[in-house]
């Protein structure tokens, strides 16, 4: 991801970032985006739910 | 270096309380003896962000008044404990290892554990050190610095909550607490060589702590045998209001049937949770579970994706959680914490969404493993403690940057919620600690199964001679 990438981000996101900072956020946002292709391959079945569960 | 056992040096919290209840050993001593020891040692290690000296020859005093007076001050009169700086003290800022709560009011009170220990007779000492919000694995701190590894003063006592596991190692106090969001009890109990408990998630009330991850963040405690952390575990139980995800389950014991050989099914966690780890901490988690007469290998094949779902709900909840200091002022977080916050801010609702999602899968997978068995094992680290500053760990024969991978094995586990004890085995130059993972609410099994590795000395605390 690219600085600019990060400053149209933050910018939707309210954010406004540092230059300083932005080459470390978009390596976080790198490392970031291998974790999530972990969590896409294979796609969880739908009926795979987060919702809080209540039982007596 | 590491020599001597706490309990074969007769070190033992339940002792020494004992005498301070008989009268044979003076509260106010005692204190003394380890504010002596802190200002001795604790330069050289840096455990502590505040050292509570007053408060705490005005609690010992008053201790000692009590048993004078033919009153029994409880069953941890006397013993001197540390919290991590994010717990709260009344009168002081809970700073949580930042700059950015400086600016907070003071507590108005202890938080609860605090006061469960209080009325039990323990005396706080102070606050102890910790990756800044509690967000780190190295206790590497760019406000208060670093902690040192009383086993190795060039390395990491492990994090979050280093500076409280390293402090009871180099026995500047006697137990102390922590939390334990990723894996920041299990991690530093590894290196520091300690008995850690991480409870289900929901049972210990969280009331008065500042948090990091509100639905991962656990309460729990670091001691130098079972017997131990069992006491101070049960003293902190119960329900209490002010955390809404605290349960009202009434407290369950775990001391009385401490002496009760452990005698259940025993498996051994393959996959993920070997091949990730060092030939230390294989060695460690088999040696472990012959003890405990288990020989099955069991897998979670889902640990690699519940692992990535924690670090994204991590980041993205540490980041919603800090969104508006982060926008305000930025410049005064720990660089290393401020760009993974920063980050977390800008992480798609899909991948939060699909991680909450993949929690409740591996849940599930969870569950069926634990109709097989009544334990897991698995390596608390991947290795054991690396050097302050060391960039890379070598993991699964490739380097891996230290301050985000230390915590692999603690993770996938911790975001389900599951009671956990971190037993150390001496099986090497340095510490390296396994992990007694129970079903929910059974510590009482983990704790049990901890203890029967103390007897058989598998698992041992070791004292460091300083």
């Amino acid at each position: 991801m690219t600085n600019e990438e990060v400053v149209f981000l933050a910018r939707e996101a309210g954010l406004l970032i540092d230059p300083a900072y932005l080459q470390g956020v978009a390596h976080n946002l790198g490392v970031l985006a291998e974790q999530m292709a972990l969590l896409f391959d294979p796609p969880l079945d739908p009926l795979v739910e987060p919702a809080p569960a209540f039982r007596a | 270096m590491t020599t001597l056992t706490a309990a074969r040096e007769g070190l033992l919290i339940t002792a020494t309380a004992h005498a301070v209840r008989e009268g044979r050993r003076s509260a106010v001593a005692l204190i003394e003896a380890r504010l002596d020891r802190i200002e001795r040692l604790d330069p050289a290690l840096n455990c502590f962000t505040e050292v509570l000296a007053e408060r705490a020859l005005r609690e010992a005093a008053a201790i000692d008044a009590m048993v004078a007076a033919g009153r029994d001050p409880g069953p941890l009169a006397g013993i001197p404990f540390g919290v991590k700086d994010n717990y709260d003290v009344a009168g002081r800022v809970t700073a949580a290892g930042s700059i950015v709560n400086r600016s907070r009011a003071p507590a108005s009170a202890d938080a609860i554990l605090v006061q469960r220990l209080n009325r039990a007779g323990a005396v706080l000492v102070g606050t102890q050190n910790m990756d800044e919000f509690a967000y780190g694995f190295t206790t590497e701190n760019a406000h208060y610095g670093a902690t040192r590894n009383p086993h190795d003063t060039l390395r990491s006592a492990g994090g979050s909550s280093g500076g409280s596991a390293a402090a009871v190692a180099a026995g500047l106090c006697d137990f102390a607490l922590g939390t334990d969001t990723n894996g920041s009890i299990r991690v530093p109990a590894s290196f520091c060589s300690l008995f850690g408990i991480k409870p289900t998630f929901g049972r210990l009330p969280r009331t008065g702590t500042f948090p990091f991850v509100h639905d991962l963040d656990h309460l729990g405690g670091f001691a130098r045998s079972v017997a131990d952390l069992a006491l101070v575990y049960d003293t902190v139980q119960g329900y209490a209001q002010g955390d809404i995800a605290c349960s009202d389950r009434p407290p369950a014991p775990v001391s009385p049937r401490l002496d009760q050989p452990f005698s259940g099914r025993v498996g051994l966690l393959g996959g993920w949770f070997d091949d990730l780890a060092d030939q230390q901490g294989r060695d460690a988690a088999a040696q472990a579970a012959t003890a405990l007469g288990g020989s099955d290998t069991a897998v979670l094949p889902g640990a690699a994706r519940a692992r990535a779902a924690a670090f994204i709900l991590t980041c993205a909840s540490g980041g919603n959680l800090h969104f508006a200091q982060l926008r305000e002022r930025a410049g005064d977080f720990d660089p290393a914490t401020r760009d993974r916050l920063l980050a977390g801010t800008l992480l798609p609702a899909n991948a939060v969404l699909q991680a909450q999602r993949e929690r409740e899968r591996f849940r599930e997978e969870v569950s069926e493993l634990f109709e097989c068995y009544d334990v897991l094992l698995a390596p608390a680290t991947p290795c054991s403690a690396p050097l302050l500053g060391q960039p890379t760990i070598r993991i699964g024969g490739k380097d891996l940057p230290t301050r985000p991978n230390i915590g692999l094995l603690t993770q996938p586990l911790s975001f389900v919620g599951l009671p956990i004890v971190a037993v150390p085995i001496c099986n090497g130059t340095l510490p390296i600690a396994v992990q007694i993972i129970a079903p929910p609410w059974r510590e009482d099994i983990a704790v049990r199964a901890a203890a029967t590795l103390e007897r058989a000395g598998v698992a041992q605390s070791l004292e460091v001679p300083m």
